[in-house]
């Protein structure tokens, strides 16, 4: 199989992709998408590909030439793809546990509403987007208090990650990028300590690999 | 509630506050926090001290708080200048890899104390951290539990007015004179003190602490019950903050508290009062290796003042006055951020004029002594790629400091100690800990020294330097093998332990002084260093034989006699320094001088 990623460099949602992809070993070529200031992902080329305008996308391509290229779009689908089809440890997806699948779809539910707040805001802030910058800012707030808090209990259980394993998720890794980029967006993580420390261990993940704006632990 | 909760007419900076619970300073990581508007940096070194610093870096400002922690140094992120625990003393700037630090860039660092599973830090006070009454007298009888705490979009004293009916508690009763802590009775046991940390006019945090904590059972059914209803509360307190007009109650302004950053590397002009202005304790003398002694210094604590030395970073040596009035420079052996205390090695040199003798023989543990600040004349570049350490007999002093600062880092070297047998290997144990990195030569002769060396040594690459000490002859014959292996020389670092060359001081001369517009005459007997000081220019010095480099001295003009053994060939080629202790010029020359 010959992986490709449709990614652009400043994206958290293309850097979730890569980050996983490093941390199972995946070896993938990349093509750059001029989401700034080219507007590339708007363009008629890349609407073949994706007709939603988005990044990333991902292309599963089989090797021998035989049968369809897979083709997938939106952030959080594809982690759970390449999870579930490359993981062999079946952790980041754990698609035979049913109470711990149901845990990381409900995170991977409310990264979306971190994507759409915080990642939202440093759009804003970095690349001028138009969004109601109080009311996104605000957003972000309430579900990193309500993160914070889970993160903080989870400690006290003597638990590390988002979802209740031992190990990792890709909901941490769907969560982790918008929130460690959220002073990109004004919005400062002075108030969330058990949401700092989790970042400082999601950075010492092996395989953990860095974008800019993000500072190695 | 016995004050309006205002800060207006308190020296709050005289007093003490929680700013984070022990939990969020965890093994290698770096709390945030904020304060009365100030932020802080919260770490915890490895050794368990924790440290609150002024949340900037000196060099741009950038936030410690996104540095790493290493361990016993705080690494900023943006230009990766290192800070020491404790001191909050600089100990490496990248871009100056050859220059140690000044002694004056340090970071401002504020007292700190750890207590009923919170951090609290004071701005300015002098006094001890009060006892609450609520929780007995002595520490040991503190069986308390840090609850979750709060923050709140809602200033201190909006919040104090609101505790006086925390709702499910009834006997609600302020504690003390003060408003800052608040204690409530719940019928299980001592009740809760809920300390409220300002933040700024417009947010605190309430840090609950259980009095007594349940048992281990109950620990996480009561941690939840408790969250609980703080968050009904903080609903409470929100909705009534958006509901008022915002008045700022903090009235001060904050300003940055910048440490002190002088220029960025070391400069020798900085007048030096007293060469030994440190009063030290000797806290154990061991004997380490045949003849050596090692010797742990620890400050001496002044009350309300935290025990600190100052910053020290691997290389650094310190001048330590002796009870029989001389003045010696040992190396200090102890890594980079170990600020707890200085350890050095002594080798007894009985032929020697009496330093070695008087430590070994007449000083003792429990002893006071006098020594200087560290000086680094012998500094370690800290983004090598390649490493090696060579160190002949007690020559291994400063370069242990290196090899344990690297091996903590988790950066490669490879550390190459020559010594006569096992038995005069000095810090055998520590050496073992370091394991492979460590590779011993005993009981060579200069021929299979110099082979050893040789092959240590191999063919220079980019970024690879190399580090010497030990006996003249060894280095002299090393830095030849380094330049036949085409070694560059400034991938050669070394330091003499002395310079036993002949000095001759037989000839008159001037100097003059280029900044100060001033001529003077040194005549023969004297140093140029001892007529400077005579009229009253001060220049720091330490062995004042030529060999450590501390009193060097830019060269505006004129043809120095060099007579040391610090200056490299290329730079007494370049006739652009001069060590002035030793140095000097040919009868009837004139000498210009930067100063």
């Amino acid at each position: 199989m010959a992986l490709t990623l449709y990614s652009y460099d400043l994206s958290v949602n293309c850097y979730k992709q890569r980050l996983l992809m490093s941390i199972l070993g995946l070896d993938y070529e990349t093509v750059l998408v001029d989401f700034f200031p080219g507007l590339e992902h708007k363009g008629e080329a890349f609407k073949a590909i994706n007709p939603l305008g988005h990044i990333p996308v991902l292309i599963d391509r089989p090797d021998d030439g035989d049968g369809d290229d897979f083709v997938l779009r939106d952030a959080h689908a594809i982690l759970v793809y390449l999870a579930a089809q490359y993981d062999e440890s079946g952790q980041w997806y754990p698609t035979t546990n049913a109470r711990l699948l149901g845990e990381v779809s409900q995170w991977m539910l409310f990264a979306e509403g971190t994507t759409n707040t915080a990642s939202a805001a440093r759009l804003h802030d970095n690349l001028g987007y138009d969004f109601n910058i109080d009311e996104v800012r605000a957003g972000a707030h309430r579900l990193f208090r309500v993160l914070d808090e889970h993160l903080w209990f989870r400690e006290q259980e003597g638990q590390e990650w988002v979802c209740s394993a031992s190990h990792p998720t890709i909901a941490d890794l769907a969560i982790f990028p918008d929130v460690i980029l959220s002073e990109e967006g004004g919005i400062s993580r002075l108030d969330y300590p058990a949401l700092r420390r989790w970042t400082d261990r999601v950075r010492r993940l092996d395989g953990f690999v860095l974008m800019p704006g993000i500072q190695p632990v | 509630m016995t004050e309006s909760g205002s800060f207006g007419g308190e020296d709050v900076a005289q007093r003490w506050f929680p700013v984070a619970a022990s939990s969020d300073a965890p093994f290698r990581h770096v709390a945030q926090a904020k304060l009365l508007g100030r932020e802080y940096a919260i770490w915890r070194a490895d050794d368990g001290y924790v440290n609150a610093w002024e949340n900037r870096c000196l060099h741009r400002g950038v936030r410690l708080s996104i540095g790493q922690n290493e361990g016993t140094e705080l690494r900023c992120t943006y230009h990766g200048w290192r800070y020491s625990s404790r001191s909050g003393g600089c100990t490496y700037i990248p871009a100056h890899p050859a220059d140690a630090p000044a002694q004056t860039i340090c970071n401002q660092t504020y007292r700190c104390e750890e207590r009923h599973g919170l951090i609290w830090v004071t701005e300015a006070g002098t006094g001890e951290l009060p006892r609450h009454a609520a929780f007995g007298s002595s520490t040991s009888e503190d069986a308390s539990l840090a609850l979750r705490a709060l923050p709140l979009n809602a200033p201190a004293s909006l919040v104090l007015e609101m505790l006086e009916a925390y709702p499910a508690h009834t006997a609600a009763e302020a504690t003390g004179s003060h408003s800052f802590q608040f204690q409530v009775a719940d019928g299980d046991g001592g009740g809760v003190v809920a300390f409220v940390q300002p933040v700024d006019e417009a947010h605190c945090v309430i840090r609950p602490v259980l009095v007594d904590a349940p048992p281990d059972s109950r620990r996480l059914e009561v941690l939840r019950s408790e969250a609980l209803i703080l968050n009904r509360f903080r609903e409470v307190v929100e909705q009534e903050a958006a509901s008022r007009p915002s008045t700022p109650v903090i009235e001060r302004d904050i300003l940055p508290v910048l440490g002190r950053a002088a220029s960025e590397t070391s400069v020798s002009f900085a007048p030096s009062q007293s060469r030994t202005e440190l009063r030290v304790v000797v806290t154990t003398k061991t004997p380490v290796a045949d003849g050596v002694m090692s010797f742990e210094f620890a400050p001496i604590a002044t009350p309300g003042e935290p025990a600190v030395l100052p910053t020290a970073q691997p290389g650094a040596h310190i001048d330590v006055q002796l009870p029989n009035g001389l003045i010696r420079q040992y190396s200090l052996t102890n890594r980079s951020g170990d600020q707890e205390r200085y350890v050095i090695g002594v080798k007894l040199e009985p032929e020697s004029t009496g330093g070695s003798t008087c430590l070994h023989e007449t000083v003792r543990e429990g002893d006071v002594l006098a020594i200087s600040a560290p000086r680094n004349n012998f500094p370690l570049r800290r983004s090598a790629t390649r490493t090696i350490l060579i160190a002949g007999g007690i020559g291994l002093t400063p370069l242990l400091a290196m090899a344990e600062t690297l091996h903590a880092a988790g950066q490669p070297f490879e550390f190459h100690c020559f010594a006569r047998s096992q038995a005069h290997l000095p810090f055998a144990s520590r050496l073992e800990a370091m394991g492979a990195s460590v590779t011993t030569h005993l009981g060579l002769d200069p021929s299979q020294t110099a082979r050893a060396i040789e092959q240590a040594l191999g063919r220079h690459e980019p970024a690879a330097h190399v580090y010497l000490c030990g006996p003249a002859p060894m280095l002299d014959a090393a830095q030849q093998i380094a330049a036949d292996s085409d070694w560059p020389e400034d991938a050669v670092h070394f330091e003499y332990f002395a310079n036993t060359n002949e000095v001759d001081r037989s000839s008159s001369f001037e100097i003059s002084l280029a900044r100060s517009s001033l001529t003077l005459s040194v005549g023969p007997g004297e140093t140029i260093l001892d007529v400077l000081r005579s009229n009253g220019v001060p220049l720091d010095a330490s062995c004042q034989q030529g060999a450590c480099g501390t009193c060097v001295v830019e060269l505006l003009d004129g043809e120095p006699q060099h007579q040391d053994v610090h200056l490299k060939p290329s730079e007494r080629a370049a006739g652009d320094r001069i060590i002035t202790c030793v140095s000097r010029a040919a009868a009837g020359e004139r000498l210009v001088l930067d100063i």
